[in-house]
């Protein structure tokens, strides 16, 4: 598995989650609802640039649908908007002496009418920046929120000769990947080791799973224990192409050596792409499911009634490590296969207002003792789902703590530019109330990868799994 | 990933995204009344139609589908012209066949073996006609049976052709096999998945091979064939298999993809035999699938692209014909079942006369007044 896949699919799946959201009360909408924000009704048309007045669209979408967009300062987003539109026309070397922000008096329309007009008057002057000034603004504006399911999604731009299941980039998986590069650079810990080379430069250049990533174009991956920025490096996406330099140490034989990695398209076998894959450990059911994609529950199930034919069974290993989320009906379903008469999870709104999710107690119970592996890759639903098995003691966590990225279930909502804004309208919570998010799902048993067991090919966290059902 | 049937109506089923409110299932529209069995147009060749079905085991291989078989099964329906036109006439699917493929494309509102009664033009087990004749292996859409290009595969047996028809095991809704068991669609379960038909048309591809490796052995008529001029046509994730299995098996002279989006990664010195692409106007330069134009560039032979103005995805198949016999309306604007048959059948037998047969064919040079709906694309336009 690859980061690109990881990351793709993981936006892919969050989509899908997206879409299965109620919309909105049209109550919250408000006055400014001129520019106002629907869900799409289809597949997006072809993107058109980012104008200012895509910008506003967005900023009123914010204010009038976000589930704190009642309690929202507008002036904090305008203000950030405008932060990164000054420092975007620094790094282009075109700073202009109008470049000042607006006077913002908390009235929300009319601040917007105050900051377009200063927007107006600094890409007038700088016509060439216009969409690159664009980008950045509404970019730090959406950030401004601080919430890791407010995306705004521009359609990923495919190279013109890829292939259905190509992987793009380096060609290699770190250990620190997906969410904690995306979503919270905090939560990686050293040392930085690779863990699979699907293809690409990487494989070309030799590398190995366990070898240390000791710096990545110069910069030093961990300063004082801490993740840098040097990481999100390891994971360009189209049309990033610039070689990205590493110092790699191989532990086994000491030998220490740089390569430039040319990011590329690359072919993945479609086998290891598959979303559900399973296979008979001895007497364990081991089931990898890397999102909650459409009908993956049922895909799970089948399998494991599949490999428990005509044998008992010790247990199920479900491996969730690198699983980005997907739709909450699918894990409610899957979770309903584990227990019946429970909350799987609550959506709260900003005032605490809380629903419960249930189990759906048709679903035939599989009754076999269940290991779910979990890692810090594990993020949205497949959190949710970990922290109901959690908190049911319906089975044992291995791994590492999740991601902590599960803020709500998350609402689309089409821009003129043809991107998507997608926010939450509710906050999720475990089912015992707990909040999930930022925060993630801790393991029973904790088991790190290191890059020992990389090198060597020995998943420790799998093998503590089986020891933990067959005993 | 899913054509379901009810885009034979002409319903414009695009790739539905995640946030596309689902179509209605064909069960909620109050259907038309069924018009009795659908029957199959005519071939217009000189030869009298006979086909018969053979089952083949590949040992060489697991099945890429089903987990607990160690070996690929295949279902392969040949059609080839007969020495005599009376027989019996060969069923189009078996009730069960046809009542999982309706079920399994959300058709209700008919009699399920509705489909079983359609009446085909050949003629079941008929001696076959001497001669030396060139071989055309046919693969269907995903989800659907090889009988859903009957009225091609008829035509193609009365113009002088065998036809190898493959049913891709566990790719189909139904495909009855040698014991008696009829295998589902265990390949439906993963057709989101990334890679999911990089994974399909490399399966085809080695079906494909496998047939051609054993059809000498396992029909006693094989002996018309001419090994040395074989050609692939398909429909959808059958196209995509051409492409796939030309790459992989150099005995695949020629090729057509009918509205299918392409897979294969076809290495950079290009192939060079040739190729068709045919389309609905999504497969337009410059349209949402660009995966033709991708191809193109690498396409280095004899090679065309035609659009088909109207067309729908499944204008290629049967499946429009068999519309109203399910109770299903055409829609206005949408290519006539009929016409759609006519010009497949047409343009296929130009491209495989002309490159199987060497036979001028003026049709494939230019637009031509008789066949208006057919526009000549070269990116990043059309006639």
């Amino acid at each position: 598995m690859t980061a690109a896949r990881v990351v793709a699919a993981g936006l892919a799946l969050l989509l899908a989650a997206a879409c299965t959201a109620p919309a909105p009360p049209r109550s919250q909408a408000r006055a400014q609802d001129r520019t106002v924000c629907a869900p799409p009704q289809g597949p997006p048309a072809a993107e058109t640039a980012t104008t200012v007045d895509v910008i506003e669209q967005a900023y009123f979408c914010i204010l009038g649908n976000y589930h704190g967009g009642p309690a929202l300062d507008a002036r904090a987003l305008l203000t950030s908007g405008f932060a990164a539109l000054t420092q975007e026309l620094n790094r282009a070397g075109r700073d202009l002496p109008e470049a000042v922000a607006p006077a913002l008096t908390g009235d929300r329309a009319a601040d917007w009418a105050a900051f377009e007009a200063a927007y107006r008057r600094i890409t007038d002057r700088a016509p060439g920046l216009r969409d690159r000034l664009a980008v950045a603004t509404l970019e730090a504006i959406v950030a401004a929120l601080g919430d890791d399911h407010v995306r705004w999604v521009r359609a990923a731009k495919q190279p013109p000769d890829s292939y259905d299941g190509d992987g793009y980039g380096l060609g290699l998986v770190a250990s620190a990947y997906g969410p904690q590069v995306d979503g919270d650079p905090g939560a990686a810990l050293p040392p930085l080791f690779v863990t699979e080379v699907p293809g690409g430069a990487a494989r070309k250049a030799g590398l190995r799973p366990g070898d240390l990533i000791e710096s990545v174009n110069g910069s030093a991956p961990f300063i004082d224990g801490r993740a840098t920025p040097a990481i999100a490096a390891l994971y360009p996406r189209h049309p990033e192409a610039r070689p990205v330099e590493l110092r790699l140490l191989r532990q086994s034989t000491g030998r220490r050596w740089t390569v430039a990695l040319r990011p590329g398209l690359y072919p993945r076998d479609p086998a290891t792409l598959r979303v559900v894959r399973s296979e008979l450990l001895d007497d364990v059911a081991y089931v990898r499911m890397t999102g909650f994609a459409p009908d993956s529950a049922n895909r799970v199930l089948r399998a494991i009634a599949r490999l428990r034919q005509g044998r008992t069974l010790a247990g199920v290993v479900l491996d969730l490590r690198g699983n980005g989320g997907g739709s909450p009906v699918e894990s409610t379903r899957l979770l309903s296969a584990f227990a019946h008469g429970k909350v799987t999870a609550y959506q709260c709104t900003v005032d605490g207002a809380c629903a419960a999710s249930r189990t759906d107690d048709t679903v035939e119970l599989v009754g076999l003792p269940l290991a779910v592996l979990a890692d810090r890759g594990c993020a949205s639903v497949c959190e949710q789902f970990s922290s109901a098995i959690k908190d049911w003691r319906a089975g044992t966590l291995v791994g590492t703590r999740t991601a902590g990225v599960v803020s709500g279930s998350a609402q689309a909502y089409l821009l003129s530019d043809n991107t998507l804004l997608n926010f939450p309208v509710r906050h999720h919570r475990g089912p015992n109330r707990e909040v999930i998010d930022r925060i993630g799902v801790p393991p029973d048993h904790h088991v790190p990868p290191t890059p020992r067991d990389a090198a060597a090919g020995h998943d420790a966290a799998l093998a503590k799994a089986l020891t933990l059902l067959r005993t | 990933m899913r054509q379901i049937l009810a885009a034979a109506a002409g319903l414009a089923v695009l790739a539905a995204s995640a946030c596309a409110a689902p179509p209605p299932p064909r069960a909620a529209v109050p259907p038309a009344a069924p018009a009795g069995p659908a029957v199959l147009p005519a071939p217009t060749g000189a030869h009298p139609a006979g086909t018969t079905v053979l089952h083949l085991t590949d040992t060489s291989r697991p099945d890429p589908w089903d987990p607990d078989a160690g070996a690929r099964e295949l279902k392969v329906t040949l059609w080839y012209p007969a020495q005599r036109r009376d027989g019996r006439r060969a069923a189009y699917m078996t009730a069960k066949e046809s009542e999982l493929f309706l079920k399994g494309s959300a058709i209700a509102g008919v009699p399920p073996d509705t489909l079983s009664r359609t009446r085909t033009n050949s003629v079941t087990d008929a001696r076959p006609a001497g001669g030396r004749l060139p071989l055309v292996v046919l693969s269907p859409g995903f989800t659907k049976p090889v009988s859903s290009l009957t009225s091609l595969a008829e035509e193609l047996a009365s113009r002088g052709y065998v036809v190898a028809g493959i049913d891709h095991t566990h790719e189909s809704y139904a495909t009855t096999l040698a014991d008696g068991r009829v295998a589902g669609c265990l390949a439906c379960d993963g057709d989101t998945d990334p890679g999911f038909g990089t994974g399909v048309v490399q399966g085809r591809a080695a079906d494909v091979s496998f047939v051609l490796d054993r059809l000498p052995k396992a029909w006693d008529g094989a002996g018309v064939i001419d090994r040395s001029r074989i050609a692939m046509v398909g429909q959808s994730m059958g196209g995509a298999a051409a492409v796939a299995a030309m790459l992989a098996d150099s005995r695949v002279r020629a090729g057509i993809d009918l509205d299918g989006t392409t897979y294969a990664r076809i290495p950079r010195s290009g192939l060079s035999r040739p190729f068709m692409f045919i389309g609905s106007a999504r497969h337009t330069p410059g349209g949402e699938a660009a995966a033709w134009e991708r191809d193109w560039r690498l396409l280095t032979g004899w090679k065309r692209w035609l659009v088909l103005s109207g067309a729908e995805h499944q204008s290629f198949t049967d499946l429009p014909m068999l519309a109203g016999a399910l109770g299903i309306k055409p829609v206005r604007g949408v290519l006539a079942a009929a016409r759609g048959a006519e010009l497949t059948r047409t343009y296929v037998v130009a491209f495989l006369d002309r490159h199987l047969k060497q036979r001028r064919q003026p049709l494939l040079d230019r637009p031509s007044a008789r066949h208006p709906e057919v526009r000549f694309c070269s990116p990043p336009r059309c006639s």
